[in-house]
């Protein structure tokens, strides 16, 4: 079979080095906060973060504080991490017009997101205002094989510190919207063949041919890379269990929005779910959906799916779900240390914990409260953000 | 507006009672709660004292007759029941795709469709009252009413007022396209239709004038007549006859103050076009939306203009829309700092988001917003804007007891909310824990 390589915009290494976001330069920090929610070993009230070269370097109560840190006093506010919005498009200059998918075919693994991300975007820099400090860029929903995801940070200094993973997992979509009339597939069962044919392809690719496709769709086939599935309706997430149950693949849900129910069935087989925009539903039954699935054991992340919602819907979205029955303490994991181990990041974010990157969020009140605000971002030890009245 | 209310909300209201159950007409008595009146201080520990659907007293001495049922409020907050200016509940998106741009004869009311079961969601989460206006996509597009949900089956009996205000749109482009010259275009039609209408007045004028004249002068010829035929004058001729206009018999209504003008506008220019519009032809103006309202406060605060804000957070918006490129979270905390008279809407999707409208406080108050200056900007404030606060909005001797029963602050996320009276009746209770 044929496929089109298709040209994609690459940007160097060398033009990636200068771009330098304007932030203050922290060698060490000692921030003393009201409450630190580490995430992972529960809340410390009245404790101290000592950042060093952009880890966290030590938490508790009464670390010992180097005498050159920075003092940050943040004793009366909340500390968390930083916010992980496991499904967007942000910096990907997608305005209303513009297309994120390689459409003309519906076969491109080797299409790779990152090479689309402008970390200068305007809305890269509003997105550090929200609190989400990471985030996996993935292509749309129109192409069945869409390409390669990346995890990046809203910050760096140079392009390593912004890639945590340059090739993060390969987005399937098994939406409605990767039918088109003009070419393969136009429908629903024609979808699926499509998939087959193209994972068989993969289990039989060898490394002594040169073809980009087959040498992504092999690790995807194989297992050794996630296979991030789009699917919200009842059907679509069915027809993504049977592709896990046929090939085993290393399968990540997104979207599921009807995934309660079959809930059993996901809950199952393991499959973590990345959660569509609570905020897109409005009605009582669709809200409570969520808390549902995570009810039944699936481990869960949020996503904005930005621009579609605002980054800072992220936490509104967890938020809103305690209303509707979501346990607190899962809305909070879901934003960061479960969503960190979904996307495979866990050592280096996701939680409050000695030796991972200093991403941090402050904020003026508790973290699951609408009417607190964001005050200050810190990404790798710098702070990125600091609100302003007015 | 008074005597339509009794007319048929008066009747409509003892219908209702007649055939509702047991706790239909009976008096209420609320006890214990934290009572957040609105228009006053807070009543801890306090009693609401609710008489054929009023509110008889309230108070924390305040008797409770020995027959009356009481539902215990304590540990609970109680306040008046929650408005969501800027709904889309019970109106049909089809309805509102009016191909003219100037028509302010149209009447939302006859866009309502009672039947839309989402309501019962919005009620649950102490919505009591909403208002609904025409759409963006006229530039002129009728008339807006505020309903009560009160569950009738027909529109007239949800009504608490029509005629509210006229809803006009500057700038608001439905294919998010958008030059400056349309918005100038927007502006120079509602402009225009403005001007003709003071034609039209002045026509009118003219015309019952010179009908008086020629009545009187057709009084005096024909008595002539009857008297001395010889000393004949000349027949008076009658004015040609005047066709009335719905479009400007409206219009009129705005110039002569009667009815406001609401203008949606997003942008800075827009708001400012809608600003120079009242200052020009002196009408009440509530600008609505107002997105980018927050870089020209002085402006709005100079001329005493109200205004709904919203959404304040797109959070309950498709997205991405252009009128919201500028949207700040903080507009409101900074028009409400202003002294502005500010209401807070959902602006929501669809008509369930109004249930939204708690949240949408909320993240006005993280944004700044004083938290009391947010309760009364989705109650008391909106019905002062909409005229209807002799009825509803604060909780005080005399007004509906429209009252809504929380188990925590209202803008805590996790707040619920337990029980909802609209004029004295329990229209909603909780039973189970969410």
């Amino acid at each position: 079979m044929r496929r089109r390589i298709f040209p994609s915009i690459l940007l160097s290494l060398s033009v990636f080095s200068h771009l330098v976001v304007a932030a203050e330069d922290t060698q060490s920090l000692a921030i003393r906060a009201g409450r630190i929610w580490t995430v992972t070993d529960g809340v410390i009230t009245d404790g101290v973060i000592i950042v060093k070269d952009g880890k966290i370097h030590a938490v508790g109560k009464e670390p010992d504080v180097p005498a050159e840190a920075k003092i940050l006093d943040m004793s009366d506010k909340d500390v968390i991490p930083g916010l992980i919005d496991a499904h967007c498009h942000v910096g990907l200059s997608l305005d209303i017009f513009a297309e994120i998918d390689e459409i003309v075919s519906a076969v491109t693994p080797d299409m790779q997101i990152l090479d689309a991300f402008d970390p200068l975007a305007e809305d890269v820099t509003k997105a550090r205002s929200s609190g989400v400090t990471t985030v996996m860029l993935a292509p749309g929903n129109k192409n069945p094989i869409a390409g390669q995801t990346a995890i990046v940070k809203l910050y760096g200094n140079k392009m390593n510190d912004w890639v945590l993973k340059r090739k993060g997992g390969v987005k399937l979509s098994l939406r409605d919207e990767a039918l088109m009339s003009d070419r393969r597939p136009t429908s629903r069962a024609g979808l699926m063949a499509l998939l087959r044919e193209q994972l068989n392809e993969g289990k039989a690719y060898k490394d002594d041919e040169y073809d980009p496709c087959g040498e992504v769709l092999k690790r995807v086939a194989d297992g050794n890379v996630p296979a991030y599935i789009c699917a919200c309706t009842v059907d679509e997430i069915a027809s993504a269990v049977t592709l896990v149950d046929e090939y085993g693949l290393k399968a990540v849900l997104i979207g599921a929005e009807k995934g309660d129910e079959i809930a059993d069935i996901i809950a199952e087989r393991d499959i973590p779910v990345i959660y569509a925009p609570l905020l897109l539903f409005s009605k009582d039954k669709d809200l409570k959906r969520v808390v549902k699935l995570a009810n039944s054991g699936i481990k869960l992340a949020f996503s904005s799916t930005a621009p579609k919602t605002a980054l800072h819907d992220l936490r509104t979205s967890a938020i809103l779900a305690t209303k509707y029955g979501l346990n607190p303490e899962v809305a909070i994991k879901s934003l960061t240390i479960h969503a960190a181990e979904i996307l495979g990041i866990a050592d280096r974010v996701g939680s409050i914990e000695k030796g991972k990157d200093a991403d941090l969020v402050i904020l003026n009140g508790d973290p699951l409260q609408l009417t607190s605000n964001i005050e200050m971002v810190i990404i790798n030890g710098h702070i990125v953000y600091k609100r302003q009245e007015e | 507006m008074m005597d339509y209310k009794r007319i048929v909300v008066v009747p409509s209201l003892l219908l209702l009672l007649m055939f509702t159950s047991t706790f239909g007409g009976q008096d209420i008595a609320i006890r214990g709660g934290n009572i957040l009146t609105i228009n006053d201080a807070p009543i801890e520990n306090g009693i609401i004292l609710i008489k054929d659907g009023k509110i008889e007293a309230l108070g924390q001495d305040v008797m409770i007759p020995a027959d009356v049922r009481t539902i215990d409020a304590s540990n609970k907050f109680v306040m008046p029941g929650l408005i969501d200016a800027q709904s889309r509940l019970f109106v049909i998106d089809s309805e509102l795709r009016e191909s003219r741009t100037i028509a302010p004869e149209l009447n939302i009311i006859d866009a309502i469709d009672p039947f839309i079961k989402e309501y019962r969601e919005v009620l649950a989460q102490g919505v009591t009252v909403i208002y609904v206006a025409p759409g963006s996509r006229s530039l002129v597009g009728g008339r807006g009413a505020v309903l009560k949900l009160n569950g009738s089956k027909t529109a007239d009996k949800m009504v608490l007022k029509t005629d509210v205000a006229v809803k006009a749109a500057i700038g608001v482009s439905p294919n998010n396209e958008s030059s400056s010259l349309t918005r100038l275009e927007h502006y120079s039609s509602i402009r225009e239709a403005l001007l003709e209408t003071k034609v039209y007045m002045q026509r009118k004028e003219k015309y019952d004038r010179e009908l008086a004249e020629y009545k009187e002068k057709k009084a005096e010829y024909e008595k002539k007549d009857g008297e001395r035929e010889a000393e004949k004058k000349e027949k008076p001729k009658r004015p040609a006859k005047f066709r009335p206009n719905p479009t400007y018999e409206v219009l009129a209504k705005v110039i002569r103050k009667e009815i406001p003008l609401q203008i949606e506008a997003h942008r800075v220019s827009d708001i400012l076009n809608a600003l120079r519009l009242a200052d020009e032809f002196d009408f009440s103006l509530i600008l609505d939306k107002c997105t980018e309202g927050y870089m020209i406060s002085d402006e709005i605060a100079r001329r005493k203009v109200p205004v709904i804000v919203g959404p304040v957070s797109t959070s309950f918006v498709d997205m991405p829309r252009l009128e919201y490129r500028n949207h700040d979270m903080r507009n409101a905390a900074i028009l409400s700092r202003r002294r502005i008279k500010l209401a807070l809407g959902v602006s929501g999707r669809d008509g369930a988001s109004s249930k939204f409208i708690l949240s949408a406080a909320a993240m006005a108050v993280a944004n700044g917003m004083d938290k009391d200056a947010a309760l009364r900007a989705i109650t008391l404030t909106p019905a002062e804007i909409f005229g209807v606060a002799d009825r509803i909005g604060s909780l005080e001797v005399g007004k509906d007891a429209d009252i809504v029963i929380l188990n925590r602050h209202p803008l805590d996320a996790l707040t619920q909310v337990k029980t909802v009276l609209i004029e004295g009746k329990v229209v909603f209770e909780r039973k189970t824990e969410q």
